[in-house]
This record gives structure tokens, C-alpha cells and sequence, in this order.
């Protein structure tokens, strides 16, 4: 039976969008860890349900500023997909991948925002294809649009794209470690409700 | 007398007198809206998100410019404000990413032009507006004098 809103999934629907999380985060670590030449893990992916000022809190506080890159999810499924990018995930990836060192947002030039604008879809790519050959469905990607912002306004973008549908915004995603830190970059998956309930039953979890 | 400062969070509202101010993070697409009535210096900030409530139910009156405008101008009225002192300023409304067309088109345009006709329709003079552009705005209000701060990343403070 379709559902109306995320709150009306099942633990069953909701392991298997955490599984989803898991095998994208999984590939997009696997992504990142070769453009780094290093290792790179994921911790525990995580599906959440929360209210709009909840996952804001959740995220670390609205006035921090983060990069953001977002993509438009089109094809098969309706969606948003937004890589979070932290202050220390943007340190470690300008220093691996420039091989320059960086302290603040404000030194970010053309070439460092670019860079961090294709490690964020070459992530988001590799998480939705691994997505789409696990559900066999075809979706489409946007080019990206990349912002350096408080980051209260970067996560308003999803939820005003289905806030008409919903009080709440449904993120599926996760988080990396790399030399044994905790890397803050996380991979937010915002599927509409409609293709929420196409997911699901392309992956067989819900009953025609 | 202490002066306390209450934070309005998304799709949310809150009243302030007797010079508490008001605050709210973080405005992207989304639209704070300062209405206010010098004489008793009652204040109201709300936050919307989208620009009509074609909600059935409409539960979340606060997420919608035109429903959020509507509610708290009642609210405002049964907290004693006279409807003909009632002024706003407004700000937000931006564009956080540049995309065309989908299902971001043009949310922040869209959020400022509904506000304008609302606050018209309602007869609320709008003094000031800090709206547009692709940077995120942090607004503060005080309910003593119905002034107020927009922050934003790496611009001065404007105050209005």
C-alpha cells in the first residue's frame, strides 16, 4: 500500500532504505577514496525522518557555514541529493587533492571550488548509480550547483522543494572516515513521497 | 526588566513586546516577514517557506507566505495590535543554488512576490526589504523600537 508520508513507513521500508544508504555511501566512499589515494570509510548510514528545525540541529546549527553541492534527481524517481561539505572534509579534500593547505572558506578560489564541486558529483553520481542498478530504475542527474553558505539555507533547498507534499524531510545518507577520523560530509538522498513508494516497490519491499 | 530573545525557527512565528527581540537563521529561499505596531511596540517575525497553502487541512499555516501573514496578523490583533499601525519589512528570498526550472525554480522569487501581494491585499505598508540576491540572511528584530540586523556570510551587517 502506497504511503502518504515518511512517517508512514514501515521498520521493513526503513532497513531497506537504509540499505539503500549503505551500498551508495558505500560506493561513493570507495569514489572519494581514490581520488584522495586513501582509505576512506563509512560509519553507520542513517535514514531520518525529522522536522524541518530538527534536522537542522542535526546538521550542527543553521549559521555554520558549509559548501553545498546539489543535484536534481529526474528520470524514474523525483528527488534532491545534496552533498554536505564541512569545513574539515574541505581541508582534507583541497590538501589531497591541490596539495594545498586551507583554513577557511574565504580562501576558496575558482580552482578550489570547482574541485570541490567535482569530488561532490562525482560522489552523488556514484551513489545514484549504484542506487539505480540496485533498483533498476533509470534516473537522470542535473549539473550540479555548488554554494558556500550558512548551511541552514543550504538544507532549506530540499525541504522547500517537498515542503508542499510534507512536514517533514526524509534523509538517507551517511557519513566517512578517513585516517581514522570522522570526515563531516554528508550525502543527503530527499526522494518526493510518490517516488518514495515507486522505490520501494521496485525493490520489492511493498505489496502491489 | 529583562530583555529576552526568542528564536523563530522554520515554518514557525512568534510575538515579542516589551523590547524582546526576535531572531531567526539562516533565510534562504525562504522569507522572514517583520510585522510590527509601534504604538503598544508589539512585534511578530515569521518564517515561511513556499509561497501559497494549497494544503488540504492547511495544518502548518506558518509555512506559506499567505496563510503565515494572514495568522499572525490575527494573532497580532487578539495581543491588542490596532490592524491600521501594522507595518512590515521583509528579507530572504534568495537563491541558494542556481538551477533552472525543476522543482527549485525560482522558490525565492516566487516566496517575495507572494509576500508583496499578500502584505498588499492586507492593507500592511512595506517599509523595507532586503530580498533576492544568492546569499543567506540571518534577521533580528527588536520589538522596542522595530528595528533590526540582516547578517549574511562574508557581507557588513545591514541594519533596517
Amino acid at each position: 500500500m502506497d504511503i502518504k508520508n515518511y512517517s508512514d513507513l514501515s521498520s521493513l521500508e526503513i532497513d531497506t532504505l537504509r540499505e539503500i544508504g549503505s551500498i551508495g555511501t558505500g560506493n561513493a566512499a570507495t569514489a572519494l577514496s581514490q581520488l584522495l589515494g586513501k582509505e576512506v570509510r563509512i560509519t553507520l548510514p542513517e535514514v531520518r525522518i525529522m522536522g524541518y528545525n530538527e534536522a537542522i540541529e542535526w546538521i550542527g546549527g543553521p549559521e555554520i557555514i558549509t559548501a553545498g553541492v546539489l543535484t536534481q534527481l529526474g528520470g524514474e524517481i523525483n528527488g534532491i541529493m545534496l552533498s554536505v561539505q564541512q569545513m574539515d572534509f574541505v581541508k582534507l579534500v583541497i590538501s589531497e587533492v591541490l596539495g594545498e593547505p586551507i583554513e577557511k572558506f574565504e580562501q576558496l578560489r575558482e580552482m578550489q571550488t570547482s574541485t570541490l564541486m567535482e569530488v561532490g558529483n562525482i560522489m552523488l553520481s556514484t551513489f545514484i548509480n549504484a542506487l539505480s542498478a540496485l533498483a533498476g530504475i533509470a534516473i537522470t542527474l542535473t549539473v550540479p550547483a555548488f554554494a558556500v553558505d550558512m548551511q541552514g539555507a543550504i538544507l532549506e533547498a530540499p525541504m522547500a522543494a517537498f515542503g508542499g507534499q510534507s512536514d517533514y524531510i526524509m534523509t538517507i545518507g551517511g557519513n566517512f572516515v578517513c585516517d581514522g577520523k570522522q570526515v563531516p560530509c554528508r550525502l543527503l538522498l530527499s526522494p518526493d513521497v510518490r517516488s518514495l513508494n515507486f522505490l520501494l516497490r521496485k525493490l520489492g519491499v511493498m505489496d502491489e | 526588566m529583562s530583555e529576552d530573545k526568542f528564536v523563530v525557527g522554520i515554518a514557525d512565528m512568534k510575538l515579542a513586546q516589551r523590547g524582546d527581540k526576535l531572531i531567526t537563521y539562516a533565510l534562504g529561499s525562504c522569507i522572514g516577514i517583520c510585522l510590527y505596531d509601534p504604538q503598544i511596540k508589539l512585534g511578530a517575525l515569521v518564517h515561511i517557506m513556499l509561497p501559497l497553502n494549497m494544503e488540504a487541512g492547511r495544518k502548518n499555516a506558518f509555512k506559506y507566505a499567505d496563510t503565515g501573514i494572514r495568522e499572525t496578523l490575527a494573532q497580532m490583533a487578539v495581543a491588542g495590535a490596532n490592524r491600521t499601525k501594522i507595518t512590515a519589512k521583509i528579507a530572504g528570498g534568495a537563491t541558494m543554488f542556481a538551477l533552472t526550472g525543476g522543482m527549485l525554480g525560482n522558490i525565492g522569487q516566487r516566496n517575495a512576490e507572494s509576500v508583496r501581494q499578500v502584505l498588499k491585499r492586507e492593507g500592511i505598508p512595506l517599509l523595507w526589504e532586503d530580498v533576492g540576491g544568492t546569499v543567506a540572511r540571518t534577521m533580528e528584530f527588536d520589538s522596542a523600537t522595530g528595528a533590526g540586523t540582516i547578517r549574511s556570510y562574508g557581507q557588513p551587517v545591514k541594519n533596517f
